[in-house]
């Protein structure tokens, strides 16, 4: 009783701390109302790639953002995911809460071994390490002739009980309450002392040792969350794909997480999420923007995104997040400097 | 007389043919403070590391309270009582100066693997923040951003942080190196305030507080012992003064 008043409090707290997050999680909530009376529900399904993609970004944000452990492999989770769907489904596992129970843990077990190898070393290493190990994973699927090879499986929406994800808009709601408990899940972490002591770890690894604290320890176990929310993400990405290969796991997906959280804001809440409705809705216009002026280089919009991440970075130095930041900052500054006077 | 909270017997440590650590032996009673002084390069930044278990010798055996700790990590030597600053200021630059205070609050209650309440507004852990900031009188800057700190302060806090696990060795490197006259000054106090309730093995340069401080002196010179005893045996030591005080006087 007293338990859990005390955790709607430090809840509350959280929520009213990280405003932006939570306007963005609500936004989702609320935007099928508008893609029902614009008649546009091809937006639902771009929502759901944003809320997936953004999910992802989420996870991978707490060991790169506040652990600052730079790890260039994370979509190998996501892929794990997604064929702990496909695979289960092949062998006659249909439930989809079966799949998430099983992608969740296939990634954190995944997640501690490869933590636990990879973060012995740092920097470059590191980098470098994570990536041999997805390019591993994500070759090893190319291989696996039964489960489709580099062509891939078709899959059928799981079932989830009472829910059918045919239905309109079951999906979207689930990838939502998944979206709704990681930020609830990070936001309380990342404010923990166990988040505080990694964000520390980011910081100043040695005066964490110095204090009588093992620093691997609290990587490994950041690690391995962050693995398991992309599990997350990609035992929904799935569902929401009716298909996998190993695709879903190549590198630049891994690049593309990165840039998601780079051009939110590294080590925010709400950055990876921003960063992935920029990111999307970028991917989606910059084609159409580019194919109207100039046809042929329609598919190469990154020329343009470059520039604009670039742009990003130099002047919003906490990314958008950040600008945004500044911005209530300085006029929040101004009103006082005005009450002053 | 009783055991020594440090004990260095035969220790050895090369980087190529640079000899930092020759066959070097000694001893750090309880709550004595034991300052090794030495030239440039003499190898006393080096043989910290090895009694913090940063580098490992080559050879001979480091105790503690009459235990060896070679095979023992950085962060098992500090649960066994060894506390350090280092002579690269050495504290979380992002942080406030009262996170800091917290950070090695919560580390010293064996808390920091927990998930659920925000650290930074736990009443427990700012009382106990307050009180280990207290002990170097940084409470008044508790807001501050580490990075905004005047260097003197920073070395402060660092020493704060190396108290928060209430070693029973104290390891200074170069404590007062950088500071303002003020704040070495202020530091000496505070180092003087803790003489017979932590040993301190205390690195400086700055003569005037070594001699001011120290119960006891080693003379390093190449990585070997070339003199050990009370201030007034090194100053009057003849060897002393030819290798290293009679530069500067
Ligand atoms: N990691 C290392 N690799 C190679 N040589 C090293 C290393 N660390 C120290 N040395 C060498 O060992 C010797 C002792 O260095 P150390 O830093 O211990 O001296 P120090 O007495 O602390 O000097 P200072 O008073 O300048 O701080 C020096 O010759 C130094 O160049
Ligand atoms: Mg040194």
């Amino acid at each position: 009783m007293s338990g859990l008043s005390q955790f709607l409090a430090l809840a509350g707290d959280g929520i009213k701390a990280n405003r932006l997050l939570w306007l963005l999680i609500g936004g989702f909530a609320v935007f099928p109302i508008f893609t029902h009376f614009a008649d546009l529900p091809f937006w639902n399904d771009v929502a759901m790639r944003i809320m997936l993609l953004g999910m992802a970004a989420m996870g991978l944000n707490l060991v790169l953002g506040y652990g600052g452990m730079v790890s260039f492999g994370h979509a190998a989770f996501i892929g794990i995911g997604a064929y702990c769907v496909g695979i289960g489904e092949f062998y006659g596992l249909t439930n989809g809460w079966a799949h998430i129970l099983l992608g969740m843990i296939v990634c954190g077990l995944m997640g501690l071994i490869i933590g636990y190898l990879a973060l012995r070393t740092s920097g470059i290493y590191f980098i470098m390490i994570t990536l041999a190990f997805a390019q591993m994973l994500f070759f090893l699927f190319v291989s696996l002739e039964q489960f489709g090879g580099d062509d891939g499986m078709s899959i059928d929406r799981a079932e989830f009980g009472l829910i059918d994800l045919y239905d309109p808009l079951r999906l979207y709601f689930l990838i939502w309450v998944a979206l709704a408990l990681v930020g609830l899940g990070l936001m309380f972490i990342v404010r923990s002392r166990f988040g505080v002591t990694l964000r520390a770890i980011k910081s100043n690894e040695s005066r964490i040792e110095a204090m009588g604290l093992e620093p691997l320890r609290f990587k490994i176990t950041g690690y391995v969350i962050s693995a398991v929310i992309c599990g997350l993400a990609g035992v929904l990405f799935a569902n929401w794909q009716e298909y996998v290969s190993p695709d879903i796991m190549h590198w630049t997906r891994s690049g593309e997480l990165m840039i998601i959280i780079i051009l939110g804001g590294l080590g925010t809440l709400a950055g990876p999420l921003l960063g992935a409705i920029v990111f999307l809705l970028l991917e989606e216009s910059l084609p159409m923007l580019l194919g109207a002026v100039a046809p042929a280089y329609a598919e190469n919009w990154m020329i343009l995104f470059g520039p604009l991440l670039i742009m990003v970075v130099l002047f919003g130095r906490g990314g958008l997040v950040g600008l945004i930041a500044t911005r209530n900052q300085s006029t929040s500054n101004q009103k006082r400097g005005k009450a002053g006077q | 007389m009783s055991q020594p909270i440090l004990n260095l017997l035969n220790l050895n440590k090369s980087f190529g043919a640079v000899k930092a650590t020759s066959d070097l032996s000694l001893t750090v009673m309880p709550g004595e403070i034991h300052a090794l002084i030495g030239p440039n390069g003499a190898g006393k930044t080096t043989l910290i590391q090895q009694i913090y278990g940063a580098q490992k010798q080559d050879s001979g055996q480091i105790s503690l309270n009459g235990s060896e700790i070679t095979a023992l990590s950085v962060p098992d030597r500090v649960k066994a009582g060894i506390g350090r600053s280092f002579q690269i200021s050495n504290v979380l630059m992002d942080f406030t100066v009262m996170e800091n205070g917290i950070i090695a609050e919560q580390a010293r209650l064996g808390q920091s693997f927990r998930f659920l309440r925000p650290a930074f507004s736990d009443r427990q852990l700012i009382r106990g923040g307050k009180a280990i900031l207290e002990r170097v009188g940084l409470e008044k800057r508790a807001e501050q951003r580490v990075g905004d700190l005047a260097h003197g302060e920073r070395r402060m806090l660092e020493l704060a942080l190396a108290l928060a696990t209430s070693p029973s060795l104290l390891l200074l490197d170069e404590p007062m190196a950088g500071a303002g006259p003020e704040d070495s000054q202020r530091m000496a106090d505070i180092i003087e305030g803790l003489r017979g309730t932590v040993a301190i093995l205390l690195i400086e340069h700055d003569m005037d507080a070594v001699f001011r401080l120290a119960d006891r002196l080693t003379v390093m010179v190449e990585g070997a012992v070339i003199a050990a005893g009370t201030a007034a045996e090194i100053s009057a030591n003849e060897a002393v003064k030819l290798a290293y005080l009679g530069g500067e006087e």
